[in-house]
């Protein structure tokens, strides 16, 4: 396996408003290599966004964070860069697409020349060469009759060339890293089939690392190579896509994907459901963070945090944070 | 006209319904001539990519807009007319839910208050038996007592639809119309309240017609579907056979890009991807509407609009092609 | 609101006590005159010391308060019932009877209350109005030109709110417009236009200060504080007090009041915007907006 690219470990963040404090990353990490794509699949409130992009420095305005651990990208300690070295470090190593598009493209400004500018500051362009750039680069993001669009606003777009655009400015610095946070969500069926596809053959092409941040079981499934499933915070499960979505063992993940319907597979008895809410991560207990929405919890789940354990060797190892169900099912560990 | 009377025919029947905008640029044909029967008892979806028309759609069939032009039936009656002469009455036999649970209701009652609102404006029952009847209808979604006291904001999204569950089946309707009330929730707890709706529908003997743009939930639930393009009707059918072989070129690329959950199927299997993104209901494409991204358009599509013709799934399509013998399969 | 100088409201409560109960407080009748005590300073019988014509200057205080009181209350409900009728009609009507009452109401608006006001004593001053006592003038005057506010407030409270999803989630219920008005659209339009009423509390109570200041108001005997700025100002060399006073009193009401509905419409703004003061407009300008926030949240 290649050397991971960009890597977070034992990160803990901690958010504090006026009114409450929570924990939203509590000792989680994930680590992604060049070449691969790693899906970071949660519901709203696991911390799935906070974790990947809290360590450079993108976190919800209006909070106070206090954040720990060791974040590295390309070998280097990011966490302790100053801030000048970071913002440059998120502009050109690191692209990020968001759920809005909006919120990444300036509406006053025309859009190629916003691309060209990111090229030119990030990949070292001169200005010539940085239009040319842009109007490569949404032509390559599947942006029909690229020269005119250069010279659009972003309101005269629709929304699925507007998400196309954004992806066209994200890869105009070149980055090595592209992270994308609920890329699709707000698009439509055929849209975000579109858009999917759009990443996975930038992936292919650059060789970059992805980083795909979502709640879409099925758009995990399309992109990803692997999978690490976060729940309140901490990793509850990771490994190669394929073991996780068709194998997985830990509880929560189990439910999660019981209650995503396949229409392909005739197997579907009904969708089922995890009852009740995620947990206050105001409060923080000891024990396992699924404990009360859990079939198999047992009082020491209670008490006891449980810890990541390899179930399966192998290039991508699959691991688990629920010890009773590798004990209760007989599941060999690899430590 | 009595509920008696008029039992036996369809729940809802909507003949030629449009509804335009007039906006700053330029007319919208949110819904454009649809026909639409939901049988009683039905489990009845509406699919479809933003733009076509859904929500107008179901917003139109209880009144919440007014339609440009055709008629809706409900249960048998006109629905303006029946509004017009009785509204209660009206309300009392078919209800909404709304995509926003938290902003259909009011910030500053409670759950309680909320839940008893129908039961007032309806003047039914005094203080004790509203209680009773609320207690009940919490019993009926599966929300414990304690949620009574609270505001709407201090629920979870799933709770919240839940109270506004709750609230519309108040006032015993027969009709449940719902716009989109799984979008706003997570994966987890949308199936909760898929199953909620599930087993409501069999235990209250609703007609639930329900817009949603998760198709692989449409299918676990519904047992009839209608799949919109552009405010027409693209395809109808009974659900489960129309899923496993849709006729209309647009709902086999609306179903092909719904991800399997699986990887290895969804790394299997062959994809059609449309281009571009659906037209803008204020300029529809003449002939067929499907016409500008349809993977086997053909010269008639762009120039005669198909009507619906019945396919081999027992359902319809509007297709030139879904008339040949074995339909267009792209 | 932590660390917020609560102190300071203190005369506007004062002043709220002291009116309700002046009649208990009152160590004379404050019309009495008592040629053996003129002009007299501080003492144990006269606490403030008396006016030129012998008046206790305290008990004068002290009724001043109460006219001051009654009148401001009566202006405050006649302008909030109109405006909040007003306003609400045409926020729930809508079309062309909206726009119609909006452009009177921004014409009102327009124009300075008390320019609007003293225009309208002006009128009153006419033959046709002999059978309306001064005082009455006053209030019907100032009311007149109270109402535009509330009325602009409520309708824009009411077509904010009418918008939300949860009327149509009302009207889907079968209820009726009288239900809807009255169960949940007066509620809100109120607790904004109290709120905003009391930080109009100061700006009213100056107002009748200065209209009897000018001798159109509340008119002697009864005691004013108004009234006893212009009697103490022919004094004012030689017995400041007499101005001082009063002057004093209606200062500390008036910045009393102005705070008060200040610290009610910072509760409702931006954290932003807090931690400096507001000028009455910004107060109402802030407050309008948070509720429109809030409806949008």
């Amino acid at each position: 396996m290649t050397a991971p690219i960009y890597e977070v470990e034992g990160l803990v963040i901690d958010l504090y408003t006026p009114t409450v404090s929570v924990r939203a990353v509590d000792g989680a990490g994930f680590h992604v290599a060049p070449g691969e794509t790693l899906a970071i699949v949660g519901e709203s409130g696991s911390g799935k966004t906070v974790m990947t992009l809290g360590p450079l420095g993108l976190l919800p305005e209006g909070v106070a964070v206090d954040l720990r651990g060791t974040a590295r990208a390309d070998g280097k300690d990011i966490l302790a860069m100053s801030p000048s070295d970071l913002s440059r470090l998120r502009g050109g190593f690191f692209g990020v697409i968001f759920q809005d598009p909006m919120s990444a493209l300036n509406p006053m400004l025309k859009i190629g020349p916003q691309l060209a500018e990111q090229a030119r500051r990030y990949a070292g362009l001169s200005a010539e060469a940085a239009r040319k750039e842009a109007v490569s680069l949404l032509a390559r993001s599947g942006i029909p009759d690229p020269e005119d669009r250069y010279g659009r606003y972003p309101h005269e777009l629709s929304g699925g060339m507007l998400q196309r655009a954004m992806i066209a400015l994200a890869l105009a610095a070149r980055p090595r890293v592209l992270i994308a946070d609920e890329p699709t969500t707000a698009l439509d069926a055929t849209v975000q089939a579109q858009i999917l596809a759009l990443i996975r053959q930038i992936q292919k092409e650059d060789g970059i690392a992805v980083i795909l941040i979502t709640h879409d079981i099925g758009a995990v499934s399309v992109l990803a190579d692997r999978v690490a499933v976060l729940y309140a915070g901490q990793v509850a499960e990771e490994g190669s896509a394929v073991d996780v979505l068709t194998a997985p063992v830990h509880p929560y993940t189990r439910g999660l994907l019981a209650s995503v319907p396949d229409f392909r597979s005739d197997n579907a008895s009904g969708t089922k459901e995890i009852p009740g809410i995620p947990p206050n991560q105001a409060r923080l207990e000891p024990g396992c963070r699924f404990v009360d929405r859990c079939d198999r919890a047992i009082p020491a789940c209670r008490s006891r945090r449980p810890r990541l354990q390899a179930v399966a060797k192998g290039t991508v190892p699959h691991r688990v944070a629920c010890p009773v169900v590798i004990a209760a099912e007989g599941i060999v560990t690899h430590d | 006209m009595t509920d008696r009377e008029s039992r036996g025919g369809p729940a809802i029947q909507a003949t030629g319904l449009k509804v335009h905008f007039q906006t700053a640029a330029g007319l919208v044909r949110a819904v454009d001539g649809v026909d639409l029967t939901v049988a009683r008892g039905a489990f009845h979806g509406i699919v479809g990519e933003s733009g076509c028309g859904k929500t107008t759609l179901a917003r139109a069939l209880i009144g919440l807009q007014s339609a440009t032009a055709g008629q809706v039936n409900i249960l048998g009656r006109d629905r303006a007319e029946w509004a017009r002469a009785d509204r209660k009455g009206f309300a009392r036999a078919v209800q909404f839910i709304f995509q926003d649970p938290l902003g259909s209701m009011s910030r500053r009652q409670t759950v309680g208050q909320t839940l008893e609102e129908p039961l007032q404006i309806h003047g039914q029952g005094d203080r004790a038996a509203r209680r009773g009847r609320v207690a009940e209808l919490l019993d009926l979604v599966a929300l414990p007592a304690t949620v009574l006291d609270r505001l709407p904001r201090s629920l979870s999204g799933g709770q919240r639809q839940r109270v506004s569950i709750a609230r519309a089946l108040a006032l015993s309707p027969q009709v449940l119309i719902c716009d989109e009330p799984l979008s706003a929730l997570d994966v987890s707890v949308r199936a909760q309240i898929v199953n909620l709706f599930a087993r409501l529908q069999a235990q209250l003997g609703l007609t639930i017609v329900i817009v949603a743009h998760d198709l692989a939930i449409v299918r676990e639930v519904c047992s009839a579907v209608t799949v919109m393009y552009l405010g027409r009707v693209a395809e109808e059918g009974a659900a489960k056979p129309l899923f496993d072989d849709p006729a209309h070129p647009y709902s086999q690329a609306l179903l092909s890009a719904v991800p399997s959950p699986d990887p290895r199927i969804e790394a299997a299997r062959p994809r059609i991807l449309l281009e571009g993104d659906p037209p803008s209901p204020r300029n529809p494409p003449p002939g067929c509407r499907f016409s500008t991204r349809c993977p086997v358009v053909e010269p008639r599509c762009r120039e005669t609009e198909p009507a619906l013709r019945t396919v081999q799934h027992g359902g319809a399509a509007a297709c030139h092609l879904a008339d040949a013998r074995d339909h267009a399969m792209i | 609101m932590k660390n917020w100088p609560w102190a300071i409201l203190a005369p506007a409560l004062l002043f709220v006590l002291i009116g309700l109960f002046a009649p208990l407080i009152m160590t004379h009748d404050p019309g009495a005159q008592d040629y053996g005590a003129l002009l007299t300073g501080p003492s144990g019988a006269h606490w403030l010391g008396t006016d030129y014509l012998g008046r206790d200057m305290f008990s004068r205080i002290v009724g001043g308060a109460r006219t001051s009181l009654v009148a401001m209350a009566f202006v405050l409900l006649a302008a909030l019932a109109i405006g909040v009728v007003i306003g609400s009609f045409a926020g729930y009507v809508g079309g062309k009877t909206e726009l119609v009452m909006i452009s009177v109401i921004d014409i009102v608006l327009a124009l300075p209350s008390l320019i609007i006001a003293l225009a309208l004593m002006g009128v009153f001053s006419g033959d046709n109005f002999t059978w309306m006592s001064d005082y009455w003038k006053m209030i019907v005057a100032l009311t007149m030109a109270w109402w535009a506010n509330y009325a602009r407030m409520s309708r824009a409270v009411v077509v904010a709110e009418l918008q939300q999803p949860y009327i149509e989630a009302a009207r889907v219920m079968g209820a009726s417009h009288l239900w809807i008005f009255t169960r949940h659209i007066l509620p809100h339009v109120l607790g904004l236009v109290v709120v905003y009423a009391s930080a109009d509390a100061g700006a009213l109570v100056l107002a009748i200060a200065t209209l009897s200041f000018l001798g159109l108001g509340v008119a002697p005997p009864t005691p004013e504080w108004g009234q006893m700025l212009v009697d103490g100002m022919s004094y004012i060399e030689e017995y400041p007090s007499l101005v001082v006073i009063p002057g004093l009193a209606l200062t500390a009401v008036v910045v009393s009041f102005n705070l008060l509905g200040e610290a009610f419409a910072l509760q409702k703004v931006p954290r932003a915007v807090r931690g400096r003061f507001l000028t009455r407009k910004k107060v109402a300008r802030a407050a309008e907006e948070s509720a429109r926030k809030e409806v949008e949240a």
